[in-house]
């Protein structure tokens, strides 16, 4: 739980330690919090978001790459597409930021022990993965076989290549990568990545499969993993939509009754076939 | 035959041909007295069509959301003028509309539950014929050469010292609640992503002071002139009654003093502040 | 017998509850009614009927500023935004105070938005009940009327050369001290009949009927002008935004945004889950008769009729309210 502040649209302060590109328009941004008591206290779960703000700019909502009990400050992986990450990319270490958070629902991690893991990010539908990893590796012996599924558009759109090896040095760890189209030094698969859900034929027995990234590729990795018979309750995704408050009051991230600032990011497919917009 | 019953024959004749998918008429409004408008899919919808000077809406707005499909339009002299001024725009095709031109002898001030005297644009405006229609209804009257309704309140507020004309719109527009009620109802404004939407740059800041309040209103005010048809919508739906029109009609009378210009008269002239002569009016400001 | 005030001492009371507090209530600007802090008792109307914007605009206005940004010695500092002086919400009609009600189920819910809970904690309302109910307000459909007390501190009711005071909380005797209220034996009269329209099974029909053309056809000549949602006492959908002013200093700005916008879902990167008219135009009655009574356990609604005053093309709730209880029949008697 974070310390309760006073007004709930006021942000933490943060310095932004260091600013790492990942790819030409995905940096890395990890920050520190101001506050030494907050920082201490401040936790959070995979799948959890928060707002980072710019101010003056604005203020956009982030999935949180890293994992709470990581001692080097909290992460986001942060695409330019807009004003907000535009001049967040734009900041030199050193500046201050805003954190406001965390938010929103989380992978049931206790759940999903003694479980397979199949894990599908496409893009910067990683960042919201990327912890779901750090928690499998670090707790190991807890869940059974972690498969991780990453694409891209091109070699030069992966993110996280740094720790690609660390994420298949384990046994019972795979990894497979596949980008939309190669380069001229790309060596690996070059594949949709529904296709390569049908090529591994994954195996639903015991298994949860969690999927990330952009909403055409969640829908044909759907279709592969229906055929595979995979069941709604097996599947899991997290929701994106624009968010403002992040705190169930502005409305902006319904879908029905739901709030994907309060009862999501996260939900299962059997949830979501309930909804009556589709998003 | 009364209008009524000849436009209910045309719109029941282009539906059943299959001429055109939707007629976009008027109806009457659930308090019984004003007006609403009405899409007719099918020759029944037909029915329930009127017009009267309680039909004050300009439809010719909702010609952008049905560029694809074949529709027909009753539509006023102002209304004609905005469907000419968005073909020569090339936001619409003409022959994808199918207009059904309206003498009009003025429309009655009209908000909920009430149908008032002559709306005051309507007092002055020179145009009782359609600049262009498919289908005639009425009977076209001897009308001098095109001209732009000239709103007299924009003389008194010219001759007034610059001070006291400040004041009077600082009133105004802190009255201003920021809705875009304007915007949505006027058929100049169609642009995907409005300047004050805009956040890089940011044009207009998103309080609603005073600074930015002018902003607003001037700069749309600035986007419509020598485009604006004078259709009077914006005002119409204003929540805070300010007095729009009187900012439009104040850059209606320049651009048609300088450049001789009336907006909407046909759909090939070019609006002066979308081209450049070489023989223009160079004296400005 | 009753407590009663004459209409001048009305007036010198709230001139005294002036000098500490801001008097906000219905003000004519334009020949428009709307909510505004008054210099004098006397710029208080009382004729309006129902105003043209509601009083939701005291706790929840066009636009507010939530905390400001200033960068001091290499650090930011946050300011946030405190209500300096205590208020009194004067004039407002039952429909109103109902519409106050709704809101705080979003903004008080946990985490409490604390800038509309301050207001809400430093604001006493003092209403005013209708002697004339309006063509278009249906009140009655939620339990309301005329003459209903809820939500208010106190509630006048107009009658003869002053008003029949009925203080509801303590909040509102204690507003009251300083006023000179007297016993009388004037009648209270009776409340006018208002207009009642069915609501019960909206939110069993609504799932039904998600899909149906009936939403698109509704918006075809619906102009997303956000008036609706503007005039509405329950609309409270809003945006947050930064502005940077003199000297830098960064204030975060809160403002009305209605769901009718066509970029309020718009996502970075473009992607627009709501991207028809019809949608736009579905989500606003969805939310008002479906998602709230599921989320916060009521109708969105108060059956003020500002909406069906104000809808430039007359999208009429009412119609939308009937329309969706016959469908609701038709469904249940297995027709398509």
């Amino acid at each position: 739980m974070a310390p309760v502040r006073p007004n709930p649209f006021i942000p933490f302060t943060a310095r932004l330690k260091d600013s790492i590109e990942l790819t030409p328009d995905v940096k890395l941004l990890r920050l520190e919090l101001e506050d030494e008591a907050v920082r201490n206290s401040l936790k959070y779960q995979p799948g959890q978001f928060a707002f980072v703000s710019a101010f003056g700019v604005g203020e956009s909502p982030f999935g949180i790459t890293s994992v709470a009990y990581q001692k080097d400050g909290m992460e986001f992986a942060i695409r330019r597409v807009g004003t907000v990450t535009n001049a967040l990319h734009e900041l030199e270490p050193g500046a201050i930021v805003g954190v406001r958070g965390p938010f929103g629902n989380y992978f049931p991690m206790e759940e999903y022990k003694g479980k397979n893991i199949v894990i599908i990010g496409g893009g910067i539908g990683m960042a919201p993965l990327r912890p779901v990893i750090r928690t499998i590796l670090d707790n190991r012996q807890h869940y059974s076989q972690l498969t991780t599924i990453i694409g891209a558009r091109s070699p030069s759109d992966l993110v996280f290549v740094n720790e690609y090896e660390s994420w298949s040095a384990l046994p019972n760890t795979k990894l497979e990568l596949t980008v939309d189209r190669g380069d001229a030094n790309w060596k690996g698969r070059v594949a949709l990545i529904p296709a390569v859900v049908k090529e591994l034929q994954l195996s639903p027995d015991n298994t949860v499969a969690i999927i990330c990234g952009p909403p055409i590729m969640i829908r044909f990795v759907l279709v592969e993993l229906k055929a595979l018979g995979f069941a709604p309750q097996q599947i899991v995704t997290t929701l994106e939509a624009k968010m403002k408050c992040g705190l169930g009051k502005c409305a902006r991230c319904n879908v029905g009754e739901k709030y994907i600032c309060q009862d999501g990011p996260v939900f299962r497919l059997d949830q979501i076939s309930t909804f009556l917009e589709q998003f | 035959m009364d209008s009524v019953q000849i436009i209910k024959d045309k719109a029941r004749e282009l539906l059943a041909s299959k001429k055109v998918e939707c007629v976009m008429g008027f109806e009457r409004a659930t308090d019984g007295k004003t007006a609403r408008p009405l899409f007719a899919y099918t020759p029944e919808d037909t029915e329930r069509f009127i017009y009267d000077q309680t039909c004050v809406h300009n439809l010719a707005k909702f010609l952008l959301n049905w560029k694809d499909k074949t529709t027909a339009i009753v539509a006023k002299p102002c209304d004609v003028r905005s469907i000419n001024m968005l073909i020569q725009e090339q936001q619409i095709k003409r022959e994808k509309i199918y207009i059904i031109g309206v003498v009009c002898s003025g429309m009655a001030e009209c908000s909920w539950n009430k149908v008032g005297p002559a709306q005051e644009r309507c007092t002055t405006c020179p145009q009782h014929n359609p600049p262009i229609y498919d289908f005639l209804v009425g009977e076209l009257v001897a009308e001098k050469e095109p001209a732009t309704s000239i709103n007299p309140k924009v003389a008194e507020l010219q001759a007034k010292p610059p001070a006291e004309r400040r004041a009077f719109w600082n009133e105004q527009f802190s009255h201003c609640i920021r809705c875009y009620a304007c915007r949505q109802a006027c058929p100049g404004c169609y642009c995907t992503e409005c300047f004050v939407d805009q956040l890089d740059p940011q044009w207009v800041g998103i309080r609603h002071s005073l600074a930015d309040n002018h902003m607003w209103n001037t700069v749309r005010a600035f986007h419509l002139a020598g485009r604006c048809i004078q259709c009077g919508e914006c005002q119409r739906v204003c929540p805070v009654n300010i007095p729009l029109m009187l900012v439009n009609d104040e850059l209606t009378k320049e651009v048609g003093d300088k450049f001789a210009f009336h907006p909407g008269m046909d759909a090939a002239t070019v609006p002066p502040f979308a081209t450049f002569k070489k023989d223009e009016h160079l004296g400005i400001g | 017998m009753v407590k009663f005030i004459q209409k001048t001492d009305l007036l010198a009371w709230l001139e005294d509850l002036m000098k500490e507090r801001t008097l906000v209530a219905p003000a004519r600007e334009e020949g428009v009614t709307r909510f505004r802090p008054v210099n004098k008792a006397s710029d208080v109307v009382m004729d309006s009927g129902s105003t043209d914007l509601s009083a939701k605009d005291w706790f929840f206005p066009p636009s507010e500023v939530l905390f400001t940004v200033s960068k001091a010695d290499g650090k930011a500092v946050i300011t946030p935004t405190t209500l300096a002086r205590e208020a009194v919400l004067f004039g407002l009609h039952p429909c109103d105070a109902q519409g106050i009600a709704l809101m705080d189920l979003p903004f008080l819910a946990e985490p409490t938005d604390t800038i509309y809970a301050e207001k809400r904690e430093k604001t006493t309302l003092v209403g005013l009940a209708c002697r004339q109910a309006c063509q278009e307000c249906f009140c009655a459909s939620f339990g309301s009327g005329p003459f209903d007390k809820s939500y208010l501190d106190i509630l006048l009711i107009e009658s003869g050369e002053g008003y029949i005071v009925q203080p509801v909380t303590e909040k509102g005797q204690k507003l009251l001290t300083p006023a000179k209220v007297t016993e009388s034996n004037i009648a209270t009269p009776q409340p006018p009949a208002v207009n009642s329209l069915p609501i019960e099974g909206l939110v069993e029909i609504a799932p039904k009927i998600f899909n149906d053309a009936y939403w698109n056809r509704v918006a075809d000549r619906c102009i997303h002008c956000n008036m609706c949602a503007d005039v509405c006492p329950a609309c409270y959908c809003f945006d947050i935004r930064d502005y940077t002013g003199k000297g830098g200093v960064v204030e975060r700005v809160r403002t009305w945004e209605s769901c009718q916008a066509a970029g309020f879902t718009k996502i970075a990167g473009g992607y627009t889950p709501r991207p028809t008219k019809g949608a736009r135009l579905r989500q606003r009655f969805y939310h008002k008769f479906l998602y709230m009574p599921k989320q916060l356990g009521k109708i969105g609604c108060t059956g003020c009729g500002r909406c069906v005053r104000v809808c430039p093309v007359n999208i009429d709730i009412r119609e939308i309210i009937t329309t969706m209880q016959k469908s609701g029949a038709k469904i249940g008697a297995g027709s398509s």
